[in-house]
C-alpha cells in the first residue's frame, strides 16, 4: 500500500546567553567536567533559581524571527522525573503558558506552522565508563528554547528546508550558534504514516536528539520504511520514543510511551511568571537585525543577484554582513558577489578560516573590486592581490604597486601603440569601417601583443574606439 | 532580659560578648539534655564570632544584634556547620554556603549558638518526627514543644538563646511559639529571603523569628529582611524599621474576629483566653468587628494538598548522588535511589511525598491540585474582604495548648488538624505574630495570633507589644 508520511518537529536550541538560565555559571561548551557548576545548578539544598533575563530576550527574538505571537504572560512549570543528569529531579520548563505561540515559516511555498516556543533548562551529561557511570553537570542549567511545529511536513525535503531555514534565522537573530555537531541545536522528529486517501493520523514514533541534517533525513527515511512494513503485514505502530543509530541508519526503541511517564507537572513556585509588555516586545523587535528572508529579497530584487548566489552568501551571516558592508562602499553588486563566492570562499576553504578571522576590511575588498572594475589591475591580478590580502592583510593598492600589477594607463604611450597598429593594418581598418565589428578584437589583440599584459584594457578599448571612428 | 537591655549592657561593657556567649553555651550544656532543642551546638564558631563581636563593640561599631546569641532552625543553611533538617537523609550534610539570613546576622555580629531541632524536613507540628529525638516543652518536659520549629521555640523559652530563627510553612513557627509561651512572628511572604532555607513548600515557606517579646522579634526581623537577588520571590517593598510603631496609640484600630476560627474544634480554654485578649483591646478603645471566612473549612485540605505536592518535588533531589545519605543497597540507579530514600526518610516525610505525588498525578491533578489552588485564591479574596473591614484580626494560634508527648502523632489526621488556625495566613502570604495570652489549668501556655495586612508587620508588632506590656507571663523554671 502507499502511505503518506506526516512529520512534526521539536527543536531544542541552546541560547547564546553568557550565563546559565537560573544561576551565574558560564554558559559555554566543553571544558573540564563539572568545572562550571555552583550550588544552584547542582541543586544544593536551600538554593533558589533566579531567571536570567537575557534568556527571555533571546526567546522573544526567536519568536519574532518566526512570526510568533509573543505572550505578555508566560510561566514556568516543574517537570518531575528521576534521572542522574537532573540534580533537582525536575526540569524547569514552560508547560501551560509558553512565551511564544502561533508562528510559522514558509518553505518552498508551503506554510509550516509553529505551535509554540518555550524556555527550559538543559540537563547534565552522563559519561559511561566500563563499570561506572559518571555525570558532568556543566551543561546542567544551560538555557534552551524548544520550538514545536505542527505536523505539517509531508516530505523529508520540507523538513530539511525548514531546519536549514530556522537554523539560519536563529543564527541571524543571535539566539543560537546552531552548532549541531556540539549539540547546541538538536531535533526530535515525530513521524507517523497513513494510507493514501485517509485523513486520520497514524500512531507516531518520536526519534530523539538528531544532531545533523543527515541524521534527520536518514532517521525519517528509516522510520517511514519501518512503519510501512509494519502496516503492510497488518501490525500496528506503537507510540514510543526511539533512538537513531547513525552507524547503521536505523532507529530502535528507547521507551514506550504507552507505559508513559507521568511528569506530574505543576506551576514552579520559585520562579515568578514572566510579564512582558508590548513596549518591551516592540523594543526587542526594533533591535532585530535584517533577517535572512529579508536579505534574500534585497539581494535578488534590489541587487539583481541570482537566487542561488544570494542564498550562498546569506547562508553565512558573517559573510553576508561583510558583503553588505562592501557593497555599501563599492556598489557593483555582481562583481563583489563574484569575487566573494569564487575567490574569497576558495581562500577561506584553503586556509579553513572564518569571516571573523579576516585581517582585511570590507573597505579593502571594495577598493580591490573597484580597482579591477576600473581596469587599474587585471581580473587575474585581483585574484593574486586578494590572496596576499588574505594572508598578509596589506592594502590592495600597496600590493598592486609592490607586485607591479598596475596596468599601464599612460594615454600617450597607448595612443602611439594604437597609431602604429592602425597604420600597419589599413585593410583591417577598412573592414571595421565597413561594419565588421569582430575586427575590433583583432586590434585589441594586437595592442596587447605590442604592449604586453600590463596595459589597462579599459583605457585601450576606449582609445581604440576613438581612433577607429 | 530583652535584646535592648542586653544591647546596653554589651555597649556599656557591663558584660563582654564572649562572657555572654560562654554563659549561654554553658547553659545549653547543662539544660538542653532535658529539652533536646539543639541538634548541633556550634561552640567554636560561636566563640570566634563572640570575639569578633567584641571587636565591633570596642571600636564603637556595634549594630542592634552585635553579640546577641541566637539559635538557627536546622533547615537553614549555615556554611561549615552541618544542617540536617532533622533527617537521616542530611545527617552529615554540611552546606558550602550561608543562607541570606545567616549572612545578614553575621554581618551584624550576632552570635550563632547552634542549630535547633525540628520535625523532619519541617513536616509536622510536634517536633516528634525528628531523627534526633523529640523536643520537650520547657514548661513541662512531659509535653510536646510543638513544631516544626519546636527546637527554636523551646530554645527561646528555656533561655538557651536570646532569639531564634524558625520557619513557618503552615504555622510551624507560630504554633511552637504558642506552645512554649514565647512570641513568634511569621513575616509577609517575600519579606525575608528564602535563599538557603531548605524548602518544604516554596509557595508558603517563610523564615521568621521567635523571641521573648514582640519587640525582640522585631529587632531580629529588621536584621534579616529585605531584598535579595538570590530569591526571585522576594518583594522589593521596603517596610523600614518594624519596631517604629512600638508604643503608639492603637485605640483607633479596628480588630476583626473571624467567627470560623472559634468553632467547636477549638478547646474552650483556648477560646476563653483569646477572647479575653480581644476584650483587653476593646477595653483600651479598639473597635471589635465580627467578620467571616466562608472557605475556612476547606483551607486545611487545600494547604496539605499544595504543600505536599510542592514538598514531593522539592524533596526529589535527595537521591544520595551528590550529597546526603546514600544506601549501600540497590544495584541500578533506580534501585539505589529507592533504597536511599526509603532508608533516609522518616514515615511522615514518605507519607507526604506519596500524598503530593498522588495529588499531582495526571489522573488526580484537576480533582486535587487544581481545586486546591482555587480554594487558595478564594481564601485570598476573603482575606481582602476581611481587611477592608478591619486593620488586624485576632485568632487562636492553635486549637489546643501543648499536649502530652504520648498523645502526639497518634492520629495523623488529627495531628494535621492542629494547623487549622494557622494555614490560611500562609495561603494568603500575610504576616502574623503569636504571643501568649493565657494558660491552661495544667499551666501550659495558650497563644493568640494577630494577623495583619501584607507588609503591616509594624502594626501587628505594636499590637502584640501593647498586649505583652499588660500581660503577666509565667516564667519557665528549668
Amino acid at each position: 500500500m502507499k502511505y503518506i508520511p506526516v512529520i512534526g518537529l521539536e527543536i531544542h536550541a541552546e541560547l547564546l546567553t553568557s550565563s546559565k538560565v537560573f544561576c551565574g555559571c558560564a554558559n559555554e561548551f566543553g571544558g573540564r567536567e563539572n568545572s562550571r557548576v555552583c550550588s544552584v545548578c547542582m541543586a544544593m539544598p536551600g538554593t533558589i533559581p533566579v531567571l536570567n533575563k537575557n534568556a527571555v530576550t533571546l526567546a522573544v527574538r526567536a519568536g519574532i524571527s518566526v512570526d510568533c505571537t509573543i505572550n505578555n504572560y508566560s510561566a514556568f512549570d516543574r517537570k518531575n522525573y528521576f534521572y542522574p543528569d537532573s540534580p533537582k529531579a525536575y526540569q524547569i520548563t514552560q508547560f501551560e503558558y509558553p512565551i511564544c505561540t502561533n508562528g510559522h515559516i514558509d518553505v518552498a511555498g508551503k506554510k509550516i506552522r509553529i505551535n509554540r516556543i518555550h524556555i527550559e533548562e538543559d540537563a547534565g551529561k552522563l559519561i559511561h565508563d566500563e563499570d561506572v557511570s559518571m555525570v558532568d553537570y556543566n551543561r546542567c542549567g544551560v538555557p534552551l528554547i524548544e520550538i514545536v511545529t505542527e505536523p505539517d511536513f509531508g516530505t523529508i525535503e520540507e523538513v530539511q528546508s525548514f531546519v536549514e531555514e530556522i537554523a539560519l534565522r536563529l543564527k541571524y537573530a543571535g539566539v543560537c550558534d546552531v552548532r549541531m555537531e556540539q549539540g547546541s541545536m538538536r531535533v526530535d522528529v515525530n513521524v507517523s504514516i497513513m494510507p493514501e486517501g485517509d485523513s486520520e493520523l497514524g500512531t507516531r514514533a518520536e526519534i530523539k536528539n538528531l544532531n545533523s541534517i543527515r541524521s534527520i533525513r536518514r532517521a525519517i527515511e528509516y522510520e517511514i520504511k519501518r512503519q510501512s512494513e509494519l502496516l503492510d503485514i497488518g501490525e500496528r505502530v506503537i507510540q514510543e520514543t526511539r533512538r537513531f543509530d547513525d552507524s547503521n541508519n536505523t532507529t530502535s526503541s528507547l521507551r514506550s510511551k504507552e507505559v508513559s511517564n507521568d511528569y506530574r507537572y505543576f506551576p514552579e513556585p520559585d520562579v515568578p511568571p514572566i510579564l512582558i509588555s508590548e513596549d518591551e516586545i516592540e523594543k526587542i523587535r526594533e533591535s532585530m537585525p535584517e533577517m535572512p528572508q529579508e536579505r534574500l529579497i534585497k539581494y535578488t530584487k534590489e541587487y539583481g543577484l541570482p537566487e542561488d548566489d544570494a542564498k550562498l552568501i546569506i547562508a553565512n551571516k558573517a559573510l553576508s554582513d561583510f558583503y553588505d558592508e562592501t557593497v555599501e562602499i563599492h556598489n557593483n553588486y555582481k562583481s563583489v558577489c563574484n569575487i566573494i563566492l569564487v575567490e574569497l570562499l576558495r581562500n577561506m576553504n584553503e586556509a579553513s578560516t572564518s569571516v571573523e578571522e579576516f585581517i582585511f576590511s570590507p573597505n579593502d575588498l571594495a577598493k580591490l573590486v573597484k580597482m579591477s572594475d576600473d581596469g587599474i589591475v587585471s581580473k587575474n591580478a585581483a585574484k593574486d592581490i586578494l590572496k596576499i590580502m588574505f594572508v598578509e592583510g596589506k592594502k590592495p593598492m600597496d600590493i598592486a604597486k609592490e607586485k607591479k600589477l598596475i596596468m599601464n594607463s599612460n594615454e600617450e604611450e597607448i595612443e602611439s601603440i594604437i597609431d602604429n597598429i592602425i597604420s600597419k593594418n589599413p585593410k583591417s581598418v577598412q573592414s571595421y569601417k565597413d561594419g565588421k565589428d569582430r575586427v575590433f578584437g583583432f586590434f585589441m589583440g594586437e595592442i596587447m601583443k605590442a604592449a604586453g599584459k600590463g596595459v589597462n584594457p579599459k583605457l585601450a578599448k576606449d582609445l581604440l574606439k576613438e581612433k577607429l571612428k | 532580659m530583652s535584646i535592648m537591655k542586653l544591647r546596653k549592657q554589651l555597649d556599656y561593657k557591663e558584660i563582654g560578648a564572649l562572657e555572654l556567649t560562654k554563659k549561654y553555651l554553658d547553659r545549653i550544656d547543662k539544660v538542653d539534655k532535658q529539652i533536646n532543642s539543639y541538634i548541633t551546638v556550634s561552640k567554636e564558631e560561636a566563640i570566634l564570632s563572640a570575639i569578633r563581636a567584641q571587636e565591633m563593640i570596642d571600636s564603637g561599631k556595634s549594630m542592634p544584634l552585635t553579640g546577641i546569641p541566637i539559635s538557627i532552625k536546622d533547615n537553614i543553611c549555615t556554611m561549615d556547620v552541618r544542617t540536617t533538617c532533622a533527617s537521616k537523609m542530611l545527617e552529615n550534610f554540611t552546606p558550602i554556603y550561608d543562607a541570606t539570613v545567616i549572612s545578614k546576622l553575621k554581618q551584624q555580629g550576632a552570635i550563632i549558638l547552634g542549630k535547633t531541632n525540628m520535625d523532619e524536613f519541617a513536616m509536622g507540628n510536634t517536633s516528634q518526627t525528628s531523627y534526633f529525638g523529640c523536643v520537650k516543652n520547657p514548661y513541662n518536659t512531659k509535653y510536646v514543644a510543638g513544631g516544626s520549629s519546636g527546637g527554636a521555640a523551646a530554645s527561646v523559652s528555656a533561655d538557651l538563646c536570646m532569639a531564634a530563627l524558625g520557619t513557618d510553612t503552615g504555622g510551624s513557627l507560630r504554633q511552637p511559639a504558642s506552645f512554649c509561651g514565647v512570641t513568634g512572628i511569621k513575616p509577609t511572604y517575600g519579606a525575608v529571603s528564602r535563599y538557603g532555607l531548605i524548602a518544604l513548600a516554596s509557595s508558603f515557606d517563610q523564615i521568621g523569628v521567635i523571641g521573648k517579646s514582640a519587640i525582640d522579634t522585631g529587632y531580629v526581623l529588621n536584621a534579616i529582611s529585605g531584598y535579595d537577588k538570590n530569591d526571585a520571590t522576594i518583594s522589593r517593598q521596603q517596610f523600614g524599621d518594624v519596631n517604629s510603631f512600638v508604643g503608639e496609640d492603637i485605640s483607633n484600630l479596628k480588630i476583626g474576629v473571624v467567627k470560623e476560627f472559634f468553632s467547636d474544634e477549638i478547646d474552650e480554654d483556648v477560646k476563653d483566653s483569646v477572647m479575653g485578649a480581644v476584650k483587653f483591646y476593646e477595653s483600651i478603645g479598639c473597635e471589635i468587628v465580627e467578620v467571616s471566612m466562608p472557605s475556612f473549612e476547606y483551607a486545611l485540605s487545600a494547604y496539605y494538598i499544595i504543600s505536599s505536592a510542592e514538598a514531593s518535588s522539592n524533596l526529589s533531589r535527595y537521591d544520595g548522588i551528590r550529597y546526603g545519605y546514600q544506601s549501600k543497597n540497590g544495584d541500578s540507579f533506580n534501585d539505589n535511589i529507592i533504597t536511599t530514600r526509603n532508608e533516609g526518610f522518616g514515615d511522615d516525610v514518605k507519607r507526604r511525598i506519596l500524598l503530593g505525588n498522588y495529588a499531582l498525578s495526571k489522573e488526580y491533578y484537576d480533582t486535587y491540585y487544581k481545586n486546591a489552588t482555587r480554594i487558595c485564591t478564594q481564601i485570598k479574596r476573603e482575606y481582602d474582604k476581611i481587611f477592608s473591614e478591619c486593620d488586624i484580626i485576632i485568632t487562636p494560634t492553635a486549637p489546643t495548648a501543648a499536649y502530652k508527648i504520648e498523645n502526639g502523632q497518634k492520629d495523623i489526621v488529627k495531628t494535621y488538624n492542629g494547623d487549622i488556625c494557622t494555614v490560611t495566613v500562609n495561603i494568603a502570604g500575610l504576616p502574623a505574630i503569636s504571643t501568649t495570652c493565657g494558660y491552661t489549668k495544667d499551666n501550659m501556655p495558650i497563644g493568640m495570633s494577630i494577623v495583619g495586612k501584607a507588609f503591616d508587620e509594624k502594626v501587628i508588632i505594636n499590637a502584640a507589644y501593647i498586649f505583652e506590656k499588660e500581660f503577666k507571663r509565667q516564667e519557665v523554671v528549668i
